[in-house]
């Protein structure tokens, strides 16, 4: 019994390690490849990784995000626009300027001080932007576009 | 000057203070500015607000049909909002309301009943429910809190204002009272430097005056001494005249008539001088500049004094050498004829009897000049620098009638008519006087 029961979590694991790697994260739409390019965790890691600590607006401290950037991401799809609209897992919609991207490194944070970012907190993908590095970047402005629990880009 | 100084004080002390409580205002304005900017993305009305959400959001899919996975994730979604609010700055904005208490510990207790680890929904969903009434219970709390801090940073912000702005009202006052203060200081400089101005021209005309003064005493003194000798000579041949009750014989009443008329010729020469130097004084004369040969001037001058020389003198000692003829100079005939026969009346009176007096005519390219050389005594440099000035008197001539008014006069005259008059000692002895008048238009 005990066997059956560990051969079956073996199984599972098994299964579920590239099942989480085929897991969709991120959906594009709107001027991008084909008009819809969704993202998995595999495409996410097999882009370019980058990473640095910088203060948030929500919490205390300086903890370190690590991902991809967003740039890296949107040529990915072959995103052509002025601006994408974030939306969150809840509904939580935000536009952005593609300009952002390239004036700054901004991440798209898969890990926080290397645990990944779940639901549960701001994951799976929070859009982090390199708060200590710009002064302007200290403002609410910005900070409404720290998009957390990013599930779509629609690039206009 | 202590009072002064104690003037400026009391308004620089004003700017100065007022110039403190300015920065101090600045400052905190700047520091308040941080915080509100800080303070603009706690935004914590929203996040709670946002919780709330969550929590009805879960409870609605509880009471639906919803499949696990959309349960799952309304969860998961209301889980991420409970840990949003207990980190650092939401943990913080509760903690200073008071509500962290009633709030601490709900992401605990809500992932004691994940439907992961196998919760039943109806547990689930008493669960939820209790939840959002805690939540609705503190959400009038939180907002309120919110707005107290609000409004406690624009009371803050308001004493700031008031504060800055007295500060530049003082500030402004000093400012026009250390302006008052100076303009009134500018006035005074002014007023005392006109005071000082007055006081000058005041101090001058007072000086003038006591010349003025002076001179008349002097002349007066003058007029008493000189008069007195011809009155006396008149008064004594009158007597020897009368004297005896007889007729007198007629030669000596020619003597004496000879005697009176030279005195009679004195007295009229000096009441001329006289009147002359006072319309000299008063500007009255106004020469009458034509072009008029010298030499022939000075002939005729020449001729007058020998008819009517000074008393014991020999007038034919007067040599006037004609080299040159014409000698055309632009003058007053009268007021050049009065400057020759003055000079030339004192080299006779101031020369021994028989030495001679020359007169001779030079020109030059702008002048002509006329210059009589005695053979005298000359002058002693420090009489020749006095010769002059009013009243001065060659020394060692008390007994030689004079004003002591023809040298001055004569220089008057002469630079009245653009020319002058100079004294130098001759070369082997004596005196040199030179008139110089401007030339002529006429060659």
């Amino acid at each position: 019994m005990r066997h059956t029961v560990l051969r079956l979590i073996m199984i599972l694991a098994i299964w579920a390690a590239p099942a989480r790697a085929q897991e969709v994260l991120l959906t594009l739409t709107g001027a991008v490849t084909d008009g819809r390019v969704d993202i998995t965790r595999a495409d996410l890691a097999a882009l370019p990784q980058h990473g640095y600590a910088t203060s948030t607006s929500v919490s205390d401290g300086r903890p370190r995000f690590d991902g991809v950037l967003m740039r890296d991401l949107l040529a990915l799809a072959g995103a052509k626009g002025e601006s994408v609209r974030a939306r969150a897992l809840n509904d939580y919609v935000f536009d952005i300027p593609i300009s952002d991207f390239h004036r700054y490194d901004v991440l798209a944070a898969l890990t926080m001080n290397g645990a990944p970012l779940t639901a549960r907190d701001k994951g799976p993908v929070w859009i982090v932007y390199p708060r200590d590095d710009h002064p302007e970047l200290a403002d609410i402005r910005y900070d409404m576009r720290w998009v957390w629990q990013l599930v779509a880009l629609h690039v206009e | 000057m202590t009072g002064l100084r104690a003037r400026y004080l009391w308004p620089g002390g004003l700017v100065l203070v007022c110039l403190g409580l300015l920065g101090l205002a600045a400052g905190q304005l700047v520091a308040l500015e941080r915080q509100i900017r800080v303070s603009a993305t706690e935004n914590m009305i929203w996040i709670f607000g946002q919780t709330q959400a969550e929590a009805l959001n879960l409870a609605l899919a509880l009471s639906g049909d919803a499949d696990p996975q959309a349960i799952q994730t309304r969860f998961d979604l209301l889980l991420s909002r409970l840990t949003l609010l207990e980190q650092g700055p939401q943990r913080r904005f509760l903690e200073a309301a008071g509500l962290s208490e009633p709030l601490s510990g709900l992401r605990a207790d809500l992932l004691r009943v994940d439907p992961l680890a196998g919760t039943p929904p109806e547990v689930l969903q008493a669960h939820v429910t209790s939840l959002i009434a805690t939540l609705r219970g503190n959400a009038s709390l939180v907002m309120a809190h919110d707005w107290q801090t609000q409004a406690a940073r624009l009371d803050r912000l308001g004493h700031l204002h008031r504060l800055a702005l007295a500060a530049v009202i003082g500030a402004a006052i000093a400012g026009l009272t250390l302006s008052a203060i100076l303009i009134d200081r500018e006035k005074r400089l002014m007023r005392a430097r006109l005071d000082r101005l007055r006081s000058d021209q005041l101090a001058s005309d007072l000086t003038r005056e006591r010349e003025q003064s002076e001179n008349h005493r002097q002349f007066a003194d003058l007029l008493a001494h000189q008069l007195r000798t011809p009155l006396a000579v008149i008064d004594s041949a009158m007597h020897r005249l009368t004297r005896g009750g007889k007729p007198a014989p007629p030669d000596l009443v020619a003597e004496k008539a000879a005697v009176t008329r030279e005195a009679v010729a004195r007295l009229v020469h000096l009441t001329d001088t006289a009147l002359l130097m006072s319309r000299l004084d008063s500007d009255a004369i106004t020469p009458r500049l034509r072009d008029h040969d010298l030499c022939e001037l000075a002939d005729a001058v020449i001729a007058d004094v020998r008819r009517a020389p000074p008393r014991d003198s020999d007038p034919s000692r007067i040599v006037l050498s004609q080299a040159l003829t014409p000698a055309i100079a632009r003058c007053d005939p009268t007021l050049t004829a009065e400057i020759l026969t003055n000079l030339l009346r004192n080299a006779l009176l101031y020369t021994p009897p028989a030495s001679p007096i020359e007169v001779e005519l030079q020109q030059t390219i702008s002048h002509v000049t006329c210059r009589i050389a005695d053979h005298g005594p000359g002058m002693t440099p420090g009489c020749l620098a006095r010769a002059f000035d009013r009243f001065a008197r060659g020394e060692g001539h008390g007994n030689v009638p004079g004003s002591g008014l023809g040298l001055t006069l004569a220089r008057h005259l002469a630079r009245l008519q653009g020319g002058d008059v100079t004294l130098a000692p001759r070369a082997g002895g004596g005196l040199l006087a030179t008139i110089s008048l401007p030339a002529g238009n006429e060659p």
